[in-house]
């Protein structure tokens, strides 16, 4: 062990193509450098969950399940128009009603778009309702029916305003304006220019354009076109958004269904103007979030108000229609896409035109999948948000770019069809990622890619095809995190940090890496998360849990481990740097001592040591830092390859298998990854197939809010996949970990979409791939009289 | 869900006698208020507690009729079966006979829903449950079959709504076992308040918008489906349910058919074809069933059959696709009833 | 798929009151044999049973997601056979035999826990309890069945983390191990 700032050489390079040694200069406190997985004992192994047994006997304690002395129940008032004003409001009924405690008014609704010059509204008169579910008050009672009877006697007087729900319509000049004035643009990732607004559209913002794409177009030797239209997806987790919020005279705790318990302490503290350290936030069993847990919304704040002014504890769950209509949802695009190319396969130049709806919110754009993926000169993205009067969208997993793949990756095997390319080789012309390389290959070796036939080729009634598409996803770093490792004097050892796992298995990542550096197995590391008392960790969104957290999780365990070697070292008759820890065992130099593990623990004077690490910067480096977190160098990939059958008399398209190739750097748990990619391509295959809110144009309404309308895969649907994870080793990290769950997803739609193609000859641009929608492809609908 | 009593007899004509309304009439006002002082009659209870849970029903009492002993059974009479209303749907997709003898009854009634519901959920509740239509289960449309002067879906999103028979209304009826039971010329068995009982045909019992369009089925308040009947089919008679959802899993069906031939030395002697999920009530395919009898069956006359099933179709703005399903649901039941 | 014989699960319950006098709104008392233990208590009618479960007897294994049997997430046994709590009313299976996900291990977890645990047929788990339940009937019923049979078997639950792939190994695998068992 060294102690030394300088050149350390790490492994580098994908395992079974090469592998060889990268020089990175490397801090003191970084643990040495780590063997690639195939001579690890716990890293790369995969391993059984540490809160599966939990969640298999039902013992798990999700928030719903958390009951607190006094605790009372609240449910909130929602508007039952698109657009409407509040002319009048009047609580006193409810606030006498039997069981109620506390009555709150929603004034300043938050989790939509903000408009910049509005006059300042005091009081709930003159809020302007602008969807339906928008929420109004809550109240807080003894039982849920006596508060959701006290909803009812809350006299409100509404003014119904003009609204409207269709993309195409609220971008007319004469459109119902869901706001009146000028919103604030926001953008993900870094300092946002202030767009124009006119009516509903807000935008274009072109910031990822580049070159002269219209100059590129015209010298284009072949042009492909198309128009993709995608629809809204809600999120639709099992456990719905549900909080208990208990108020006390010392401080705020929280225990909530969040993707992150420490923005959400930090957006409590700043909302209420709290101390940090007055505000904890808990959860432990996770029912999912897929992106619609990530932030504090109107529910949050209403129960902590509810809490405040009834001095009990709160608990609010939403209902399921409610979470359909006002929980997030995966906004809607319509894209107009050219691409140009040279005869040779060269991809000169793309025009992207895309307009989409995140409701009354921004964020409807098509991500940085077109102008990331391929090599493109002269690249123009001209994106814009339409308001309509429906409820915010948010993040859901990997915003922007799974409606963006949708489209480009079919524009892409468009291209190769006109330019008689297989669609693999023009991406070997396109696609300079040394990984996806590799992806390719190895995928349509064991896919069959051979197998494909010409576009429409099929004979019979029950058409079969072969498609691929790829992925794209930044791999991103939370910068703000830290973990913390305990050893206890008994040799116990704890993993803390406030990171949440919302099933994708954090923790028992954690104990695998903290385990290896300590010479123990993970059932041994007792890991401690999901709570803002531990150290802060990272978000469980944007692919970075992983990536954020096992280095600092690492080097808490190779610094701990340090201190313990220091504090022994005395009654070892040596020095600390004499001493090496090799498969559980600390020896000395001379070999005259060797002890184990928890031998050497219960040397230590005090009842434990510890150390807490932050997560450094990648040994490389990043590529652009914003906020609490950074772009790294390298990107995300992988590249998924579907088979599918179109019977061409019902319209109806059927996945007969999915094969994927992804790489997520060093891999950690081989298992719980492959679970992931499941997740990620059965959610496309939904959204390609099934999905889509239905709202009603004569009230505004959503028809399908329930699990049965809104139509989502399940058993039957699924086909055989195969999953492939490729270890990639970039020298990035002390784990040189990366994140998995959202480019699973990127590559499904699109995949499916080509192989469709490939089946019947017909182009599917709209989501979802209904059997109306394929019939109507196929020119088989009746014509109307 | 909203407080309300519970009442458990024993006995048939009690439990009829305290009733106060039907589910369908308890629906019907105004202004879009449920009847907050009926007496409904519960069964296996699903569709009610979604209706009330949905805040569509309030009623005040709940009348339960599984305790009453005799409901539940399948009995052989003079060679067909009397099904007890309370017969879960697992217990008819399992029972030998019905399995054997009416396949399509079996077929149907085992993949409605989910194996979950079909064990709680009844025959008699599944032919009494009430339509899937988004706007008849939204509060916030007062529609014409709750008593508004409204039907949303003509100018809404009718994408799984009827193809036939919808004036006025465009509902479909959402019973498969219903579809079946058409295509068996099955009878009802209704028991009133008095005791009296009355007997119709399922494909009467159930009526379209334009005879009344407040409710599906000629039931009135007090009365109790008691039994269905299946009188017994001819040795040669072949029978299938098929339908097509768009997820295989859980789902309602775009389109269901049920078709039943009897059949002798490869002549058509009789047809039943009845399509589910296209029409308010089961939509008996007249046209095509005249097209098969007396004629000797083959590919050809089968496709003509198809294509004449969909006589007297007119689709909406939505669900002109479902004339092409259907089409291809008729053709690929008579072509595999035919070959089995 | 023929799921089981030709009882009704209601076959063992009667409601309270069958001699047609109205209970209720108010709490009305009923004995429920929950995972082998008799439990005397009282319940509005309005309560369905899965409420009863999380609320009153304070076993939240038993998931709420949809509220309207379609998704599953609430299925316990009653009487031995898979229904959706969320849609059955407490008072009307007063003295059935429910079993829940409390139940299902013994001093050791459930062959079908088990194989839950070692395929990793889990991720948020919110869906697990229900999922599990209606597998370990399904093996009773049928000891051996196909990968066809236990799609159907599962198609009333919804796992939106996608675990199905895992959940069917990892069923195939119970069903081969129990074989093997005396």
């Amino acid at each position: 062990m060294s102690d030394k700032i300088g050149v350390r050489s790490l492994p580098a390079g994908i395992a079974g193509v090469s592998v060889g040694q990268i020089e990175r200069r490397v801090g003191a406190d970084e643990a040495p450098a780590l063997a690639p997985n195939a001579r690890l004992r716990c890293i790369g192994q995969p391993t059984a969950r540490i809160n599966g047994h939990a969640k298999v006997t039902g013992q798990a304690t999700y928030t719903v399940d958390v009951k607190l002395p006094g605790m009372l129940h609240a449910r909130i008032l929602r508007s039952p128009y698109p657009h409407a004003r509040i002319l009048a409001l009047d609580t006193g009924p409810a606030e006498c009603a039997p069981g109620v405690r506390a009555v709150h008014v929603i004034e300043h609704p938050i989790g939509r778009a903000i408009e910049i010059d509005a006059a300042p509204q005091s009081g709930p008169a003159g809020r302007e309702l602008r969807y339906v579910g928008d929420p109004i008050a809550a109240i807080a009672a003894i039982t849920p029916a006596a508060a959701q009877a006290a909803l009812e006697r809350i006299r409100i007087e509404y003014q119904p305003l003009p609204f409207v729900i269709d993309i195409e319509a609220a971008r007319k000049a004469d459109a119902p304006r869901v706001f009146d004035h000028t919103v604030r643009t926001e953008v993900f990732g870094g300092p946002a220019t202030q767009l124009p607004q006119h009516g509903n559209v807000h935008g274009p913002d072109a910031s990822a354009s580049r070159g002269d794409a219209a100059a590129g177009l015209a010298g284009a030797e072949v042009i492909v076109e198309g128009e993709f239209r995608t629809q809204v997806q809600t999120h639709c987790c099992l456990e719905p958004h549900a909080l208990v919020a208990d108020w006390r005279d010392e401080g705020l705790t929280v225990y909530i269904s969040t993707q992150f318990t420490a923005g959400i302490r930090a957006e409590l503290a700043a909302a209420l103007g709290l101390p940090l350290a007055r505000v904890r936030v808990v959860v432990d069993a996770m029912g999912g979030g897929f992106g619609s847990k990530s932030r504090i919304g109107n529910d949050v704040l209403a129960a902590v108000a509810l809490s405040r002014a009834a001095l009990a504890p709160v608990r609010l769950v939403l209902a399921r229609d409610e979470e359909q209509i006002d929980s997030g949802n995966r906004p809607a695009t319509v894209q107009h896409i050219r691409a140009g190319a040279r005869r040779d396969g060269t991809l000169t130049a793309v025009a992207i035109e895309a307009y989409g709806t995140a409701g009354v919110a921004l964020g409807a754009g098509v991500g940085n999948f077109a102008q990331s993926i391929y090599d493109c000169r002269d690249f123009s993205l001209e994106q814009s948000d339409v308001f309509i009067n429906a409820g915010p969208g948010c993040a859901m997993r990997a915003p922007g770019n799974v409606p963006g793949a949708f489209a480009y990756e079919q524009i892409i095997d468009e291209l190769a069809e006109r330019l008689a390319l297989d669609p693999l080789a023009l991406r070997e012309r396109i696609d300079s990622s040394p990984v996806r390389r590799e992806e390719r290959r190895i995928g349509a070796e064991r896919f069959g890619w051979s197998r494909r036939q010409p576009p429409g080729s099929a004979p019979g009634v029950h058409k079969r095809g072969l498609g691929m598409a790829q992925s794209h996803w930044p791999a991103l770093v939370h910068t703000n995190c830290a973990c913390e490792v305990r050893i206890l004097r008994d040799g116990s050892v704890e993993v803390r940090s406030s990171v949440q796992d919302i099933g994708t298995g954090i923790g028992t990542v954690l104990a695998q890496v903290v385990a290896e550096e300590l010479g123990l197995t993970p059932g041994e590391i007792v890991v401690r998360i999901g709570d803002t008392n531990f150290p802060a960790g990272p978000p469980s969104y944007g692919s970075r849990t992983t990536a954020s957290l096992t280095p600092p999780a690492r080097n808490a365990a190779y610094q701990a481990l340090r201190k313990l070697l220091a504090a022994i070292a005395p009654t070892l008759d040596t020095t600390p740097e004499k001493l090496t820890m090799r498969n559980g065992r600390i020896n000395t130099a001379d070999g005259r001592h060797s002890i184990d593990f928890r031998e050497a623990a219960r040397r230590l004077s005090t009842e434990q040591i510890g150390a807490v690490a932050s997560r450094s910067d990648d040994y490389g480096g990043f590529g652009r830092r914003t906020g609490d977190f950074a772009f790294a160098r390298n990107a995300l990939g992988g590249v998924q390859f579907a088979e599918v059958t179109v019977d061409t008399e019902t319209g109806r398209v059927r996945l007969e298998r999915v094969l994927a190739v992804h790489d997520c750097g060093r891999p950690i748990n081989p298992r719980q990854i492959e679970s992931q990619v499941h997740g990620g391509i059965l959610q496309g295959i939904s959204y390609a197939l099934f999905e889509e809110r239905i709202l009603d144009a004569h009230t505004g309404h959503m028809l399908n809010a329930n699990l049965e309308q809104y139509r989502i895969l399940r058993s039957r649907e699924a086909p055989a996949i195969e999953v492939h994870v490729l270890e990639n080793y970039q020298g990035n990290s002390a784990t040189d970990a990366y994140g998995i769950a959202e480019p699973a997803i990127i590559a499904t739609a699109p995949a499916i979409a080509n192989a469709v193609y490939n089946a019947i000859g017909v182009r599917m641009r709209t989501l979802p791939m209904t059997p109306a929608a394929v019939l109507s492809a196929l020119g088989r609908l009746p014509q109307r009289s | 869900m909203h407080a309300f009593e519970w009442m458990s007899p024993q006995g048939i004509e009690s439990a009829a006698r305290a009733a106060t309304t039907t589910v369908a009439a308890a629906m019907v006002s105004e202004r879009g208020e449920p009847d907050d002082e009926a007496a409904l009659l519960k069964a296996g209870g699903i569709d009610l507690l979604d209706l009330m849970k949905e805040g569509l029903l309030r009623p005040r009492r709940l009348i339960n009729l599984r305790d009453i002993a005799g409901l539940e059974r399948i009995e052989e009479v003079d060679g067909g079966l009397r099904i007890g209303p309370n017969v879960t749907l697992s217990q008819l997709a399992a029972h030998e006979q019905v399995r054997m003898r009416f396949r399509a009854l079996a077929e149907a009634a085992g993949t409605s829903a989910s194996p979950q519901i079909r064990h709680l959920a009844t025959l008699g509740g599944n032919l009494l449950q009430r339509p899937r239509c988004w706007y008849l289960r939204s509060r916030a449309h007062h529609c014409t079959r709750k008593g508004g002067d409204t039907c949303f879906a003509f100018d809404g999103e009718n994408q799984y709504h009827a193809i036939f028979d919808h004036k006025g209304c465009a509902i479909v009826h959402p019973s498969t076992c219903a579809t079946a039971l058409v295509a068996f010329d099955a009878r009802l068995e209704i028991t009133g308040p008095a005791g009296t009982r009355r007997g119709v045909s399922v494909e009467d019992f159930f009526l379209l918008p334009e005879a009344d369009v407040h409710r599906e089925n000629t039931l009135a308040a007090g009365e109790i489906v008691t039994a269905i009947w299946l009188p017994a089919p001819p040795e040669t008679a072949r029978s299938l349910h098929v339908k097509h959802c768009q997820t295989e899993s859980f789902d309602w069906p775009l389109a269901d058919a049920a078709v039943m031939l009897e059949v002798a030395d490869g002549i058509c002697r009789k047809a039943a074809i009845v399509l589910g999920a296209a029409a308010p009530a089961p939509h008996r395919a007249r046209a095509a069933e005249a097209a098969l009898t007396g004629q000797r069956l083959g590919e050809a006359l089968i496709r003509t059959a198809a294509r004449a099933a969909l006589q007297g179709a007119a689709p909406l703005s939505k669900n002109g696709y479902k004339l092409v399903i259907f089409e291809t649901l008729v053709r690929r039941a008579l072509l595999a009833a035919a070959a089995s | 798929m023929v799921m089981r014989g030709n009882t009704s699960p209601h076959a063992r319950s009667r409601t309270p009151c069958v001699t047609g006098e109205a209970v209720g709104p108010g709490a009305v008392p009923i004995t429920l044999e929950v995972n082998g233990i008799l439990r005397a208590l009282p319940v509005c009618p309005g309560a369905t049973l899965a409420e009863v479960l999380r609320d009153q007897l304070q076993l939240t294994g038993t998931k709420i997601a949809c509220d309207r049997g379609a998704c599953s997430a609430c299925t316990v046994r009653l009487n031995g056979t898979p229904v959706c709590s969320c849609m059955v009313l407490a008072i009307e299976v007063n003295g059935a035999k429910i079993d829940t996900i409390e139940g299902v291990a013994g001093e050791t977890l459930h062959p079908v826990q088990a194989a839950f645990l070692e395929h990793d047929a889990i991720q948020c788990g919110f869906c697990t309890p229900g999922l599990i339940m209606s597998c370990v009937a399904l093996l009773e019923s049928t000891p051996h069945p196909s990968e066809e049979e236990v799609k159907a078997a599962l198609g009333g639950h919804l796992c939106r983390c996608g675990t199905y792939p895992h959940v069917i190994a990892a069923v195939l695998h119970a069903a081969q191990t129990s074989k093997r068992r005396p």
